[in-house]
Parts: structure tokens; sequence; C-alpha cells
């Protein structure tokens, strides 16, 4: 049976044990704990500001945290400084720093760490910085996946669907038009051998073994009724929706319409522009890509195909503002996070207006800011328009799925895909190793 | 007085300058090795020894990555021989090895006995060759990865003027791994080929010339002469070569494949990196930490057994 020890007496244990290692261990321990007062400012650990690329989409974007840390810090007396950190989604840095004990005050989290930092108790609860108000105004699904017990512990600043983008310009060459839009997977990929060329792919499904790939996979799991942990709790990974989602991937290789490798380093507008590409699955995200790099390039957007019998369903992931409970000044840091964007003060919805439609490309998590958005003209552009009235309603939040779980879905996907291995054998093999994982987890739900 | 003081001091100094009266010589010559030995041996326990000790120490233990230490035994060495990707991981590793190892070897070797000719430029190809080690392998694997892109990439292009069709170097499990093995090959090579070349060298030229006088072929040189002459440096290029394929492996990995497409490159070395900074498992990756030493340890062993701890006389 385990014995739950703090990190502290393990560290002692093995000074004692190792004599000479107590001083590195005790200076490892040290390290662990913050030496500054709330006098100093809070760290805000972000991959947006101070950024050294001066592009216009860091530009824009980082100029909106900018002018939202100089408000703050123009008015409340404790400060708070921005830290850029590069490659954040996969440098793994803000996890090394909590496992040293020595993590950011306030960061931003994206739904698949979430359960990971809750369960290891390093997120500070918002909900009693909130108004009732305010948590209402989220949309339906929109902080489901950060809150656990009631209470909410990251607020979203955005929600990401996935769609495919196709380049107008080889629709228009291959005498397509919009009727011509697949409606069904099988639709899709005969579309994708049309346009395919030794040159250019058909249609890109993200390749990259990932977080990213699982979230690009999982809406056509769900499209028909599939799930990787049911609702009681147990893995129902090996379901038929799960491995014919398997099998599509593994189609769009196998008939050489999808790459094995990322098309233009994973570069969507360079990619649909250069020719590359005909079709590709991602997210909003890209429509500002497109308007403040490449505007002149023309392309269009459509919903996912769905299977037969299957049901329309799309994905929306997006960063999420959270504070650190061990922090230097967790109280400062959950204001922070609520005034920036969970606030039903003008200055926090016109803020989470401005992110979703002005310095990026969303939809936003709340009612309120939606509107102001949409009275503003910021859906309005018919990519756009699309997004918001067509392809967002259907999507489910990110899931929240713990790194075993991840893995598991991660290698069926894989070996699928780009090893050939029969989807039935692969989805089995997977719901096995969740189903392990499952009867020893403890911590908040999976969703 | 004075007289009888100064023969005094006079000894007393002669002493002190031969040394502690009652040390022997060989006494002496070992406090002079233990003091210079105390530099590397301090630093080895501080920044080795002691790390490897408490990395086995959290071996046993389930890490939160929080701060949350759970003592579980062994329960992360039984996890390891149930656990599908490690077994896969140790096959790769294992491919890995003994492909690199022998390859690389003897790539350097024909580079060695190449460049050891008295031909006019010679000198240009020894730093040509040397060249890629002297890059950053992170520079070294995004150029190649761009060179061995699928669409855009010079080697498919090339192969495309003989009618070869595009290949995913890097996407394909088939051919992944042979890629990255070809790849730190090219990196590694010039490195080892100067090893072996100030080995050739050290062959006294007596013995070929010798060979020459009776009509001895190029091959009967090379296996009667530099071979047996050269196992010293094959040695230890061989058991150098074998530490840095297992251990050594990660930058070139991480950037080329990632240890994909479906876990075809991921050596173990990039899994330990995986579960302890990906997933937060730290006492499972200082388990699979533990494990690769063992493996170390084992093929160390087997080198130094198969080749006398690389003590050769001219006879073998």
């Amino acid at each position: 049976m385990a014995t739950g020890i703090s990190r502290r007496s393990l560290l002692k244990a093995g000074a004692t044990a190792v004599g000479a290692a107590a001083v590195g261990a005790t200076a490892l321990a040290g390290c662990g704990k913050s030496a500054a007062t709330s006098s100093e400012p809070l760290q805000f650990w972000n991959f947006y500001t101070p950024n050294p690329l001066r592009t216009p989409t860091s530009i824009a974007q980082g100029g909106w945290f900018d002018t939202y840390i100089a408000d703050w810090n123009k008015k409340n007396k404790q400060q708070v400084q921005a830290v850029f950190i590069p490659n954040y989604t996969n440098t793994n840095k803000l996890q090394t720093a909590f496992a040293a004990g020595s993590g950011p005050d306030i960061f931003l989290i994206s739904p698949g760490d979430f359960l990971r930092y809750l369960n290891g108790g390093v997120l500070m609860d918002l909900t009693p910085f909130m108004t009732k108000e305010a948590i209402a105004d989220y949309l339906p699904g929109a902080l489901d996946t950060r809150m656990a017990d009631g209470k909410v512990y990251a607020l979203p600043m955005e929600q990401e669907p996935l769609a495919i983008y196709y380049s107008e310009k080889v629709f228009e060459q291959a005498h397509l038009s919009e009727a011509d839009l697949p409606k069904t997977w099988e639709d899709l990929l005969e579309l994708a051998k049309k346009l395919q060329t030794p040159s250019r792919y058909g249609m890109v499904f993200e390749p990259v073994q990932g977080y990213y790939q699982n979230f690009t996979w999982y809406p056509w799991m769900w499209q028909g009724g599939g799930d990787a942990v049911g609702p009681n709790g147990q893995s129902v990974f090996d379901s038929k929706a799960a491995i014919q989602a398997l099998q599509l991937f593994q189609d769009g290789v196998n008939r050489g319409v999808s790459p094995r490798t990322p098309v233009a380093a994973g570069d969507l507008p360079a990619g649909l522009d250069k020719g590359q590409a005909a079709m590709w699955q991602s997210g909003i995200w890209n429509v500002s890509d497109f308007r403040l790099r490449l505007p002149k390039t023309k392309y269009g957007i459509f919903r996912l195909p769905t299977p037969p019998g299957g049901r329309y369903a799309t994905i929306a992931g997006g960063w999420a503002f959270c504070a650190n409970k061990n922090g230097r000044n967790p109280e400062a840091a959950a204001k922070f996070c609520v005034e920036a964007v969970g606030s039903m003060s003008p200055d926090s919805v016109k803020r989470v207006a401005d992110w979703c439609t002005v310095a990026k490309s969303d939809i936003s998590p709340r009612k309120s800011a939606l509107d102001l958005g949409t009275a503003r003209g910021g859906y309005s552009s018919p990519v756009m328009k699309k997004f918001k009235d067509d392809i967002y309603p259907g999507t489910r939040g990110e899931p929240r799925y713990p790194p075993v779980i991840y893995k598991a879905i991660s290698d069926a996907i894989q070996n699928t895909m780009l090893a050939g291995h029969k989807a039935a054998d692969e989805a089995e093999i997977a719901a096995a190793s969740i189903d392990a994982y499952l009867k020893s987890y403890e911590g908040a739900k999976i969703l | 007085m004075t007289t009888s003081v100064a023969p005094h001091v006079s000894r007393t100094k002669t002493v002190a300058t031969q040394g502690k009266p009652g040390l022997s010589r060989k006494q002496r010559e070992g406090w002079a090795a233990a003091l210079f030995l105390a530099p590397d041996v301090i630093g080895l326990t501080v920044f080795v020894g002691i790390p490897m000790i408490l990395s086995f120490v959290l071996s046993l233990f389930q890490v939160s990555g929080f701060g949350q230490y759970d003592f579980v035994g062994f329960g992360n060495y039984q996890r390891i021989f149930a656990d599908p990707v490690f077994m896969s991981s140790l096959r790769t590793t294992l491919i890995y090895v003994f492909v690199l190892v022998p390859g690389g070897f003897v790539v350097s070797l024909l580079l060695a006995l190449l460049v050891k000719q008295k031909l006019p430029g010679v000198g240009f190809f020894r730093t040509a060759y040397f060249l890629p080690f002297s890059i950053s392998i992170v520079v070294v694997a995004l150029i190649w990865r761009f060179m061995l892109d699928e669409q855009v990439g010079v080697v498919n292009q090339f192969l495309g003027w003989f009618g070869i069709p595009p290949q995913a170097w890097l996407g394909n499990p088939n051919l992944a791994l042979g890629t990255a093995i070809a790849v730190t090959i090219w990196v590694q090579m010039g490195y080892y080929m100067v090893i072996l070349l100030g080995g050739l060298q050290d062959i006294p030229l007596e013995y070929y010339e010798a060979a020459r006088i009776d009509g001895a072929s190029a091959w009967s040189n090379f296996r009667h002469i530099t071979w047996p002459l050269l196992k010293p440096t094959s040695f230890f290029v061989l058991l150098t070569s074998t530490v840095a394929a297992l251990t050594g492996a990660f930058d070139m990995i991480y950037v080329l494949t990632k240890g994909g497409p479906a876990n075809s490159t991921n050596v173990l070395i990039f899994y330990i990196y995986q579960q302890a900074f990906q997933y937060g498992e730290y006492g499972y990756a200082a388990a699979i930490g533990t494990f690769l030493v063992v493996i170390m340890l084992i093929c160390s062993t087997a080198i130094f057994l198969t080749t006398r701890g690389g003590r050769f006389s001219y006879g073998d």
C-alpha cells in the first residue's frame, strides 16, 4: 500500500542516506520556496508577451495582454509582470517549474493539462471572486471542463472550434463550387482524391503525435456516438465509433490523400497559399492568421462531414487564465484572472470581445462578449459568420484526459494511421490500457 | 651558542623540503595520486554519483509532479515490464544501438583509411568530414528535417531524377528509424574518423614495408597488420559510441521525429523524457533510467570481456 510523504520528507530521507547529498537536496528544497513577497510583481507566464518576434500576429495578440497588464498595474498595488515562455505547449517548462516548487503565480492552461494541475492541488478556486451573473454569462459547455464540484478553477478566454479549410483557388481550378462540399466521410476522401496532385495533398489530417493530434481526432469519434470514458467512469473506447474514426485517418493515408508528415511545417495559411494542400482540418484561429499575414489568399471553410448515421459534432479548445494557489499572492492573482476575462465589468466584457474578434479570431466563451463582438461586426465576415452560426453549434469542449488516457488514444491513432495496424485491435488495446488506469484513478471527474 | 643552533635549523629545513618524516616513497606517491584524482572524484560524486543514487531513490516513489511522493517500493519496476510502449521502446533502442554502432564504426574506419592516404587536398577532406560534428545537433537535425521533407525536400527531388517516388522519410515507421540512424552516422563519422586516424598513424610503418617486401596484398595488410594493431582504438570507439547511442540520442530524435511516427523512433532515452516531462511520471521515468544504466553496464561489460578490457597484444 502506498504511503504518502511530502517532498521535504523524501529529501530529508535521501539526505540521511546519502550524506553529502543533503547539501544538494536541501538546496533543491529551498528552490521550491519563493523568497519573494507580495510587494514583488506576480509572474504571469504566457506565450504572447513580451514576444521577441515582431510579427503582425504577435503584435496584435501581445498588445492585448500588454494593454490589460498596464491597466491592472495602474489600478492595483499588487503589480503583475508578463513572462514570455517560448514554445509554451511543447517545452514543459511550466510543469517542470511546478515540479520544482516554483510555479508562476498566474498562467495560461489548456483543457488537456487542466486535470493534472487541478489534481495536483495548485489551482486557485476562482469562484469566490466571481459574481453569479458572470458565471451564468458563460455559454453552455464553455466552463464545464474548467470546473470541479461546482467551483471554477480556470477562466477560458476563447473557444476555438474545428472545421475544414479549403483553397478556393484549387476548387475553382477543379471546377468545383460550394455545392460540391462533402457531407460524408466518404465524400471527403473522394473529393480529396480528385484534388490530389504529386505536389499537393487532398486532405490534411494532423499526422504528428501529440495532444493536438488527439484534439483534432476526437470529433470524428464523437460523430459516431463514441467516447473514451463512459458515464460510469469505465472505458468505452473499443466502440464502433472509435474504430471507424481511427479507420478514417488510416484511409486518408492509405489512399495517399493525407500526409504522414506536417505539410508546410504545419502552417495552414502558408500551405493553402502555396498550393501544398487542398483541404485541411483546423481551427478558427487561422482566420486571423489569414487576415494578418495572407489577406489576399482565397479560402473557404465547411463543417466536418459525418459518417453514415452519424451526428455532426466538432470540438472547441482554447486557453484559460488560472492562478497558482501556492503562489506569492493567490488572491490578487485570482482577481487578476477574473478581471481579465471573467467579470461583468464593461472593461472585462469588452476585453473578451476584443480578444475574440480583434486580436484573434475566436468564438467568445461568454454571451455578453459574443453579443458585443457581433454588434461591432466581429462575426460579419462570411467565414466568421459561418463559424459562429453553422460550425460552432454542436461543439463540445476539449476533453480533460489525464496523460495515461491521452497516450493510450494517441498510440491507437498513430498505430492505425501511420503503421497500418488494424483499427479494431488498436481500439481494444487502448481500451484495456484506459480501463487499467481508471481502476486506480483518484481525482476530479474525467470529462 | 649561535654556532650550535645554525646546523639544527638547517637540518630542519632539509627535512621539511623532503616530505613528512615516516612516509615511504610509495605512500607519498599514493597521496600525490589521491590529490590529483580528487577533483575528478569529487566532481563525479557530486554531479553523477549522488544524482544516480537520488534517481534510484526516486524510482521507488510515485511522484505527482506537485510535491507529493508516495512510496511504491519496486512498483515502478513491475510496471516497466507490463508497459507495451516500454517494450517497443526497448526493442527500438536495441535496433538503434546494434545498427548505429557497427555502421558508424565501419563508415568511420573507411573514412580514416581514406584520409590516411597522402593525397593532394586530403586536409580539406579531413576537415569536411569532421565539420558536421562541430555543428549543434539541433541545427543538424533541423537542416536534415528540411532536406528530408516529403513535398519540398531536396532528397526526394534528387531521387525524383532517377524516377524514385517521394518517400516520407520521417513519417513512415518503416523508414524513420533508419533515417535517424543514417543522419546520426553522418554527424558522428568525422569524430570517430579522427580517433581512428590517430590509431592508424600510431602503427609503425616498418610493418607495412616488411609486408610490401613479402608481396602482401592490401587486404592482407589490413587483416594482419592494421586490424590487430588498431584494436585498442577500436575498443575505445566502440565503447564510447555504444554509450553515446544509448544516452545521447535524445536531441537528434527530439528534433527529427519526436519519437514518432507510431513510436517507431521512441528510444528509451526519449521515452524517459516523455514520462518525466510530458506526463509528469517522474518516479516511473527514474525507474526506466535505472534500467537503462543496467543495460549500459551489461553492454560495457560485454565489450570489456570480449576485448579483454582493450589490452591487446600484437599476437591477437
